[in-house]
């Protein structure tokens, strides 16, 4: 097995040597040094962009993949008994977790982002940041070679905070099943989120990434929440109403639709708005008719496009997002977070702003 | 049946300062190695050798002393005899802060390593490994020691096993620059056959390293022969 994913891995080079040498352009000496720092350019596009043009999607193995029986033995039995387990199965790959079909949605997009643009290293990177030891290691790659994903890079810390590589590494989005490590990350700037396994999954495109966005203390501040859970909701619509014209603060994942924006602008560049593999929705308990207008000036103002904005004015959210079917859905609310979950809609929680004051799981069952 | 892990002479603090940090790490590991087996014969035993005047010499001495390292010995020899010198005293680890001096010793078959710039604040003894070289060794630019590489490893790997996965007083460090996960896994299993048991996994996929170099912080580096500490 070896010898045949060493052939594989030296194929492509091969071919590239060789076309040097007829031009004579570079000694395969100096080709083979230049090629291992550049963006590796195989035909159909670019697959290692460098970090500070790619859009860094960071991703734990938790999420990435259903890890709950390997959980259980490492807290019942502890480490050296976890880490045996897991180099006894190495050769079993793991199920799909709850980031599973957002990162096969990301790829998607790459694929179509490199039939437009060739050349260009503005893609979706995706790394698996894991502080699991490296002893997995070979486990972790043999999953994500049995589901054929294209994740090239990672980062095994075997122990220590993996905060430090996500900023390495520019990381645009964290996606954990620790809500510790998540909200390190939130405090260092990183948009993260907390993910957790459900057993009920609807069905998402596959050829259509959807990302669905709350709007207070997600995309914006909490500003407005503090003055809602303070005052009440008649001093919530009157403080909205006398700012109309003030811009939020922004949030913390507001960057995140701003990358997205980005690479919505260069599909719309070749014709393809309507075809865009790209979706994004707003959903927020705001109405329409009143404290609604404020977000939307806000978004305005900031240049941020959404495709679709959904003002509920205070109903549920999860048959909302039931029609929608985004691949993934961020609210800093736990209620929220469950009531998505419980109708097969991915949740992550952003345990940001005054909101976590008053956060309680309903049901600690749904919990990871 | 020692370890011998030498110094390298370059000269002057910074070799020395170096030399303490990886140095009070090391001892670590030879002090928590004797409490589990006092009998212990696999221990890193630390030459320093000296390639400059009688004056340094003596400055090199008394400064780790100084520093509280213990060096079992000390070696003078001149540049030209270096090789030999480690060939001599059996020498199956160079470490030097100078990278081409690295490279000319390894060059004549003895493995080498640079020693980590940068304040290490881990007290277990941080040793890296590059994997390219281990997963296509033809591209190897240093194929003369890869022998030494190869048996290193394996007692590294020993010496690794007498202590559990957590509290180690050494960890392994695996860093691929280069190739994409598939071949990072080729590395992990190729060390692992060779009876080394990795502790943390890096692959960077063409991404630059010295961000995660500057957070790996590792004491020494063994390396592909072209790592660049100022990345």
């Amino acid at each position: 097995m070896r010898e045949e994913q060493l052939r594989t891995e030296t194929e492509p080079r091969e071919e590239l040597r060789s076309n040097e040498a007829e031009r004579g352009a570079y000694s395969s000496a100096e080709h083979h040094r230049v090629t291992g720092r550049r963006a590796r350019k195989v035909e159909g596009g670019v697959f290692f962009p460098k970090p500070e043009n790619a859009v860094t999607v960071a991703v734990s193995s938790r999420v990435l993949f259903r890890t709950e029986l390997e959980q259980r033995v490492f807290e019942q039995k502890g480490v050296e008994e976890y880490l045996r387990y897991q180099i006894e199965h190495e050769n079993e790959p793991f199920a799909p977790g709850p980031a599973f079909p957002f990162v096969k949605a990301l790829e998607t997009v790459n694929a179509r982002l490199r039939e437009l643009y060739p050349q260009s290293e503005e893609l979706f990177d995706i790394v698996l940041v894991t502080y699991n030891h490296a002893h997995v290691g070979i486990r972790l790659i043999n999953t994500i070679n049995h589901h054929n994903l294209f994740i090239e890079r990672f980062c095994m810390t075997g122990g220590s905070s993996p905060i430090g590589y996500l900023k390495a590494w520019q990381t645009n989005l964290y996606l954990s099943a620790d809500a510790d490590k998540v909200r390190e990350a939130l405090a260092e700037g990183i948009a993260a989120a907390t993910m957790f396994m459900t057993e009920k999954l609807t069905e998402v495109s596959e050829s259509q990434l959807r990302v669905a966005f709350d709007g207070d203390a997600v995309l914006f501040s909490d500003e407005s929440e503090r003055i809602f859970k303070a005052h009440g909701l008649d001093k919530f619509f009157q403080h909205e109403q006398d700012n109309e014209d003030t811009l939020l603060d922004h949030g913390p994942l507001k960057g995140f639709l701003e990358a997205l924006g980005k690479l919505q602008k260069k599909f719309y560049a070749k014709g393809q708005r309507l075809d865009c593999p790209i979706r994004t929705y707003l959903v927020t308990a705001r109405s329409a008719a009143s404290s609604g207008i404020r977000a939307l000036k806000t978004l305005r103002a900031w240049g941020l496009e959404i495709d679709e904005a959904l003002f509920l004015a205070g109903a549920p959210k999860g048959p909302m997002l039931e029609k929608i079917r985004p691949h993934i859905y961020f609210d800093d609310q736990m209620f929220h977070v469950e009531g998505a979950a419980e109708m097969g809609t991915v949740a992550a929680h952003v345990p940001y702003g005054v909101a976590q004051k008053h956060n309680q799981p309903q049901k600690p069952g749904a919990r990871k | 049946r020692y370890r011998e892990v030498s110094f390298g002479p370059t000269v002057e603090d910074r070799g020395v300062e170096g030399t303490r940090r990886g140095g009070k790490s090391l001892q670590k590991v030879n002090e928590r190695l004797l409490e589990k087996n006092p009998a212990e014969s696999l221990l890193f035993d630390v030459v320093l050798i000296a390639t400059d005047s009688q004056q340094q010499s003596s400055r090199i001495i008394s400064s780790t002393s100084h520093y509280g390292l213990e060096v079992g010995r000390f070696c003078f020899s001149s540049r030209e005899d270096l090789v030999e010198t480690l060939v001599v005293n059996n020498v199956q680890l160079f470490l030097s802060t100078d990278r081409d001096e690295a490279l000319q010793v390894s060059q004549k078959g003895v493995l080498s390593a640079l020693l980590g710039r940068q304040e290490a604040p881990s007290e277990s003894l941080r040793v890296m490994l590059c994997g390219d070289a281990i997963v296509r060794p033809d591209c190897d630019p240093v194929p003369a020691s890869r022998g030494a590489a190869q048996s290193f490893s394996a007692r590294l790997g020993e010496m690794r096993g007498r202590f559990g996965v957590s509290g180690s007083p050494l960890s392994i460090v695996l860093v691929t620059s280069s190739g994409g996960s598939k071949s990072c896994g080729v590395a992990l299993q190729t060390l692992r056959s060779r009876g080394l048991s990795v502790d943390e996994a890096y692959c960077l996929a063409g991404a630059p390293r010295g961000p995660i170099l500057s957070l790996l912080r590792p004491h020494f580096l063994l390396g592909d022969g072209v790592i660049d500490l100022e990345d």
